[in-house]
């Protein structure tokens, strides 16, 4: 056949084809994984980081997971569960009228759950994507959307009450302090909710989308939003004590340390904020966001930068003192053990430092990225990778004691 | 090769549609619709020559036909003859093509841009941040405004009218393009092919963030635009789908409607070297 009247005949299909190619190609065209950006969905893994309680581990998954582990009897190989392990799915309910396509994903086994958890007495407190905050039993859990009294009398509850009542997605974590918990939604309101009943004491709309978590300290609740003001509230009821307007929005959550507000901004910078008075102490310049929240410890800031860099900086001036370079974004907020620095970087690798200086003790690599901040337990440091695992690693030797896969049924 | 397409077409592509929804009052809404605006001015040379040559190939449709009536069991004479055809008559029959794969890239930049710039979880802002460039204008921008009109521009419409907007758009364009068919079995082949993408547009529609099928609507009206005034007229729009045979009308045999066009061709030839 005549090679010329191939191509014609080829271009013919090709034109009514290219436009489905072009929609293929531009849709599904996904960040690999290495890189920890990309589709929602199945793929976006390991963003709730550990917290601990009475020597238990809690952590979320983005299946609508919360588990509980026990460091012990992970360490000792026991199988799962064991005596105080759990693991609890919540499941997502579809929001009615909602209208779905051929694109659409078949219906989510769980919630997303993006935030660290919180736990206080016989509580652990998560917050979900689909705008539900919810109070469970440490021990046992057994939330009932239908009402069922048995969690009434665990002392479980969630909010708001009834299965089709949301507040807006919830990314940040749940913050308990005294005896309420605090959080805030991707509508830009944050909640004030009794820590025992979850009964709501007050709410505060900023305005502003809230993926952060709020930071409260002496009575005094910080919270920033996309719009990029952050509030000083007061804790009793929600009053604004003060507002910071940066010129662009908050990307981590805030950290009170002394007279400070630290947090970074979308503008690059790195702000120090009087937590008294709302005004600007300095501000520290990266060569991109600082997502991940700083780290205060004495008189040093430890930042971690999407622009690959940690940085250590004098809480009193901003003054840098030393940075280290990693090879990848730092997502993950670092943290302490003694006087060595642990840092992860968005594709695994765990870089364990001094403290004071910056130098390089060891690191120890896990192959997969890492969003969730860091948890550290004794000589251990806990991270929830993407490929669902915990890891769990002795800083004084760089090893990886022990690892659990959360995809479990 | 991944990183060389984020550089080169991506990344202006997307750090522009941000500028430039800072600059139009912190709405991207606004943005879409005017980059999808600029880019299709920008391609207009290519869109023109790419509709002029559909448009050429079209009016060859009439003696095409006759060739395959006359020559459908030779499938060899028959391609000799469609290719003197497209000759005689001065056109390239990959020139509708070529353009649109230049185009591609292009569309395909804005598309990702658009996907991108809304970031509609945390994994997306985050992947936004290693794309984006150091202008303030770009860091105070985001993460972008997704509300524009009553759409939540990273959210499918809920309320239907984008999804229709698209179809009709899209059909509206693929209609004034589509020359009707004689024979019965390709009539009811175009139709199918006029109705089928659509559709599967419009059922995207109902899935993908609204703020692409402002993009889809948008960039469709521009094309009915360039359409319109590229070929003088709404084009088949307003023609039945199905054209009567006619009988009566006597057609010139295929090789003697070559000669006349032969004909023709050497004689502007001939004017032409004079």
């Amino acid at each position: 056949m005549n090679l010329n009247f191939v191509i014609i005949k080829l271009s013919k299909v090709l034109i009514l084809l290219l436009p489905l190619a072009v929609l293929g190609i531009a849709a599904f065209s996904c960040v690999p994984a290495s890189s920890g950006g990309g589709c929602a969905g199945p793929g976006a893994q390991g963003w709730s980081g550990l917290t601990g309680y009475n020597g238990i581990l809690y952590f979320g998954s983005m299946d609508g997971k919360v588990l509980a582990l026990d460091p012990s009897a992970r360490s000792r190989g026991l199988s799962f569960p064991s005596e105080m392990e759990w693991s609890y799915t919540i499941k997502a309910p579809v929001p009615p009228g909602s209208i779905c396509g051929p694109a659409c994903a078949p219906a989510a086994p769980g919630v997303k759950i993006y935030g660290t958890l919180a736990a206080a007495e016989e509580l652990v407190y998560v917050g979900t994507y689909n705008g539900k905050v919810m109070a469970m039993n440490r021990s046992a859990p057994g939330y009932d959307e239908e009402g069922n009294p048995s969690w009434i009398e665990k002392g479980e509850w969630f909010y708001p009450r009834g299965e089709t009542k949301f507040i807006g997605a919830i990314v940040g974590s749940p913050v308990v302090a005294g005896d309420a918990v605090y959080v805030g939604d991707s509508e830009g309101t944050i909640y004030a909710l009794d820590a025992v009943s979850g009964n709501k004491r007050w709410e505060f709309e900023t305005g502003g989308r809230i993926w952060t978590s709020p930071a409260v300290s002496d009575g005094v609740v910080y919270v920033g939003n996309y719009d990029g003001s952050l509030y000083a509230l007061s804790s009793r009821d929600g009053s604004q004590l003060w507002k910071f307007e940066s010129p662009a929005a908050i990307a981590s959550s805030p950290v009170v340390s002394g007279d400070n507000v630290f947090l970074g901004t979308f503008d690059r910078y790195l702000y120090a904020i009087g937590s008294a008075d709302g005004e600007e102490r300095w501000r520290f310049e990266g060569e991109n966001w600082f997502w991940a929240s700083p780290l205060v410890k004495d008189s040093v800031v430890y930042a971690g930068c999407l622009d690959h860099k940690i940085y250590a900086l004098e809480v009193r001036t901003g003054k840098e003192l030393w940075q280290f370079v990693t090879d990848s974004p730092i997502v993950s907020t670092p943290v302490l053990v003694d006087n060595l620095l642990v840092v992860v970087s968005q594709s695994g690798e765990t870089y364990i430092l001094e403290a004071d200086s910056g130098a390089l003790e060891r690191t120890v690599s896990i192959g997969y990225s890492v969003m969730a901040p860091l948890y550290a337990g004794g000589n251990m440091v806990y991270i929830h990778a993407r490929d669902r695992y915990v890891y769990a690693i002795d800083v004084q030797n760089g090893e990886i004691a022990w690892r659990f896969s959360s995809d479990i049924e | 090769m991944a990183e060389l397409w984020n550089s080169i077409i991506l990344e202006p592509v997307l750090n522009s549609l941000i500028a430039l929804s800072e600059i139009l009052f912190s709405n991207v809404g606004l943005a879409i619709i005017v980059l999808t605006v600029i880019v299709r001015l920008v391609l207009f040379p290519l869109t023109l020559r790419q509709t002029q040559s559909t448009k050429a190939m079209q009016s060859l449709q009439p003696k095409l036909q006759e060739l395959q009536k006359k020559y459908g069991k030779n499938q060899r004479k028959l391609q000799q003859e469609t290719m003197m055809l497209y000759k005689e008559a001065g056109i390239n029959p990959l020139g509708c093509l070529w353009p649109m794969l230049i185009q591609l890239p292009i569309w395909i930049a804005l598309y990702q841009s658009i996907m991108r710039a809304l970031a509609a979880t945390p994994e997306n802002l985050l992947d936004l941040s290693q794309h984006l460039y150091s202008w303030s204008v770009v860091s105070q921008a985001v993460p972008l405004n997704e509300h524009f009109l009553w759409f939540q521009l990273s959210q499918p419409d809920r309320y239907l009218l984008l999804a229709i907007l698209v179809g009709g758009t899209m059909w509206v364009q693929q209609k004034m393009v589509t020359a009707p068919a004689t024979d019965p079995r390709q009539q009811s082949m175009t139709s199918m092919t006029t109705l089928m993408m659509p559709l599967m547009f419009g059922m995207f529609t109902l899935s993908f963030p609204s703020g692409l099928a402002l993009y889809w609507v948008v960039s469709n009206i521009i094309g009915i635009g360039i359409q319109y005034f590229a070929t003088g007229g709404w084009g088949y729009l307003t023609t039945p789908s199905a054209l009567k045979p006619e009988p009566a009308r006597k057609i010139p045999p295929a090789e003697q409607q070559s000669k006349v066009i032969k004909k023709a061709y050497e004689k502007k030839k001939g004017a032409f070297r004079r």
